[in-house]
């Protein structure tokens, strides 16, 4: 966890700097009341005080067996979570081009192909009729607008 | 009102087919997420939120309620058959539970935790109907400088009480205080944190955090590893406890109503934290504590009457002082907000119809759940066999839609995307994320009641000290400051101690 714990100390002191100089444009007060600097200030001077609590605790504490866990998980899990989210950035970007029903068909026949190691047959099934159900449930009967792509749905 | 006229009332409101359907919806929903590791109620109540817009709010929260505590009921399943819990609330379940299980005596805990839900269940409806009526009345003397305190004391309450380290609560509320000063500010309506995206002036929408860090971080993290189960069978004639069971376990399961309903009034220390105290102080008060841990009924019966009963206790806070206590009542005080209603005391005036609708259907809901969960658990138990690669896809689409359908914009999908992503991380480096999502819902009004109060008294912070209940709330958060910090100083001295032995 030191090295997690480190990482984060960065990210920590990153954001409040970013709190920092975003509440220097805006007036901390104003005649009675705190004005909108006034908030980004205090959050960010907190922020800096807990990252750098963060980081000289990292510093402090022996290293151990749990206290070595690191931020990233192993190669096969760390694989599998990047490619799920590489995926669901991929429903994001295509789903305007290509609509609902046909992106979900595409991101469930992935899935379950590439990473879960189903036939081709099994995932494309799965994918059409996830694909079919939702579009089914959200479209027609709680009456959602979803994503309509160049096929008109 | 009279509370037993409202609650009547309430009964003839939601004594519809339509409302009887949500609330058994709700229930056969909440009972699929407790079992279903995965997802969680606040991740399922949040997916659900933009998907009830369209709903008249008592049916839709008739609902959300009955996901919240039917999660606390399914959430055994898992723990007793594979030692696997569904939720966070049922890890206590698990040792004793799973012990039991393969004793062959699955059934009598399933059956004795459904028992102990459903006791807990009513019981801790009875304590919310009791409680939250003279809290909202007390609370009508509350103005901006009492909200301000008040919401101070829950913020310290739910870091102290919340996750596993202190400061890293703290980072957590402080990150979700700076996102909720992304928008349009109250002062001066000036825009921060927006640079120039027109959807970011009315904020970060609390529903697209929660979906990011409860419901697709959750997945990210479930789906590191092929997750593979095989449930311990368990028969329809096996689920009944014996009467001399049951009687066995009535202190444990009144011990635990009574300690999970006070935990739960408490913001932070929801249904979690009540099970592992009941537990704790079941094993203490058991005439053999050292059986504890070999499958010992009492340890089943108590926390899971005690995780239920939070849920109720939970709920005073939301519906009284407008002020959650836990990630899944923010969810549903959300929910409040965006059907147009005031949480808070003028609820009970303003809208008093609709909270005895909700009150009174968590007793309907907690009658569905025991008939749904005594004869119907073999039926639950089978889904585990479902393989969770087949699950989690379903779950990942029913975000996107969920973030997509706030305001029909791939623009709240993508923020879902990037929180999904920072709450992963956050869980791998053990940062609780629901401080976050509370300082979400309660900085700005945070801030609102720190203007109000200070334009009133003409900027003298005296205000906050001189009103009697601001002042003893400040105390009571002064008070628990110290102690901890003292708490704090004494385990870092003995930690120098034991490195210079």
């Amino acid at each position: 966890m030191r090295k997690a714990d480190r990482i984060f100390g960065v990210i920590g002191l990153g954001l409040s700097l970013w709190c920092y100089l975003e509440s220097r444009q805006f007036h901390y007060m104003t005649d009675f009341t705190p004005g909108p600097g006034f908030m980004p200030f205090w959050v960010g001077v907190i922020l800096a005080i807990l990252s750098c609590y963060l980081l000289y605790d990292t510093f402090r504490r022996k290293p151990g067996t749990e206290d070595d866990m690191k931020i990233l998980p192993h190669k096969h899990a760390l694989y599998r979570v990047g490619f799920i989210f590489l995926m669901l950035f991929g429903v994001l970007m295509i789903m305007p081009l290509l609509g609902f029903p046909i992106t979900v068909c595409l991101f469930v026949a992935a899935i379950l192909l590439i990473l879960e190691r189903y036939s081709i047959i099994k995932s494309i099934g799965y994918g059409v009729a996830y694909a079919a159900v939702t579009w089914l449930i959200f479209e027609y009967l709680l009456n959602m607008s979803l994503p309509k792509g160049f096929l008109g749905i | 009102m009279d509370i037993l006229e409202g609650l009547m009332g309430g009964f003839a409101t939601c004594l519809t087919p339509y409302k009887l359907w949500m609330a058994l919806l709700g229930c056969l929903l909440g009972t699929l997420v407790g079992i279903l590791p995965g997802l969680g109620p606040s991740a399922t109540i949040a997916i659900l939120l933009p998907i009830t817009f369209g709903m008249d709010a008592t049916p839709a929260m008739i609902m959300m309620c009955a996901v919240y505590y039917g999660a606390m009921y399914g959430g055994s399943t898992t723990s007793i058959l594979i030692n696997v819990p569904g939720e966070s609330s049922s890890v206590i379940t698990a040792i004793e539970g799973h012990q039991l299980a393969i004793q062959g005596k699955a059934g009598t805990a399933l059956g004795l935790s459904a028992i102990g839900s459903f006791v807990a269940g009513i019981l801790g409806t009875i304590g919310l109907v009791v409680a939250a009526v003279p809290l909202a009345e007390f609370s009508l003397q509350f103005g901006p400088a009492e909200f301000f305190s008040l919401i101070v004391m829950g913020m310290l309450t739910i870091i102290f009480v919340g996750g596993k380290s202190i400061p890293k609560s703290l980072m957590s509320a402080m990150i979700g205080l700076g996102l909720g000063c992304v928008g349009t500010d109250i002062v001066e309506g000036k825009d921060r944190f927006t640079y120039g995206t027109a959807e970011l002036l009315d904020g970060i929408d609390f529903v697209v955090l929660v979906m990011g860090t409860f419901g697709i971080a959750e997945v990210l993290v479930s789906a590191e590893e092929f997750m593979k189960v095989e449930p311990i069978k368990v028969k329809f004639r096996e689920l009944f406890p014996s009467l001399k069971e049951i009687l066995q376990c009535k202190w444990a399961i009144l011990r635990g109503t009574l300690i999970g309903f006070i935990i739960g009034v408490l913001p932070g220390a929801g249904p979690t934290i009540a099970s592992f105290v009941t537990y704790g102080i079941e094993k203490s008060v058991h005439k053999h504590p050292e059986t504890f841990g070999t499958g010992v009924l009492e340890g089943v019966a108590g926390p899971e009457s005690s995780n239920n009963a939070a849920t109720s206790g939970a709920m005073v806070p939301m519906f009284a002082l407008g002020i959650p206590g836990s990630g899944a009542t923010a969810v549903m005080l959300g929910a409040l907000i965006l059907y147009g209603l005031k949480p808070g005391p003028m609820l009970f005036i303003e809208n008093a119809d609709f909270v005895w609708a909700v009150m009174a259907s968590m007793f309907i809901g907690n009658v569905i759940l025991i008939i749904m969960n005594l004869p119907m658990v073999p039926l639950f138990a089978s889904l585990l066999r479902i393989s969770y690669a087949l699950i989690y896809p379903a779950i990942l689409i029913i975000c996107v839609i969920g973030a997509y359908a706030i305001s029909t914009s791939l623009f709240d999908v993508g923020m879902m995307l990037i929180f999904g992503v920072a709450g992963y991380f956050m869980k791998r480096a053990d940062i609780p994320p629901a401080p976050m999502l509370l300082a979400l819902l309660l900085g700005p009004m945070m801030e609102r009641a720190l203007y109000q109060a200070l334009n009133l008294s003409h900027g003298s912070m005296l205000v906050f000290i001189t009103r009697p209940i601001s002042g003893t709330l400040l105390a009571i958060s002064l008070i628990m400051c110290i102690a901890v910090g003292t708490k704090a100083v004494k385990r870092a001295r003995a930690m120098v101690k034991d490195e210079q032995n």
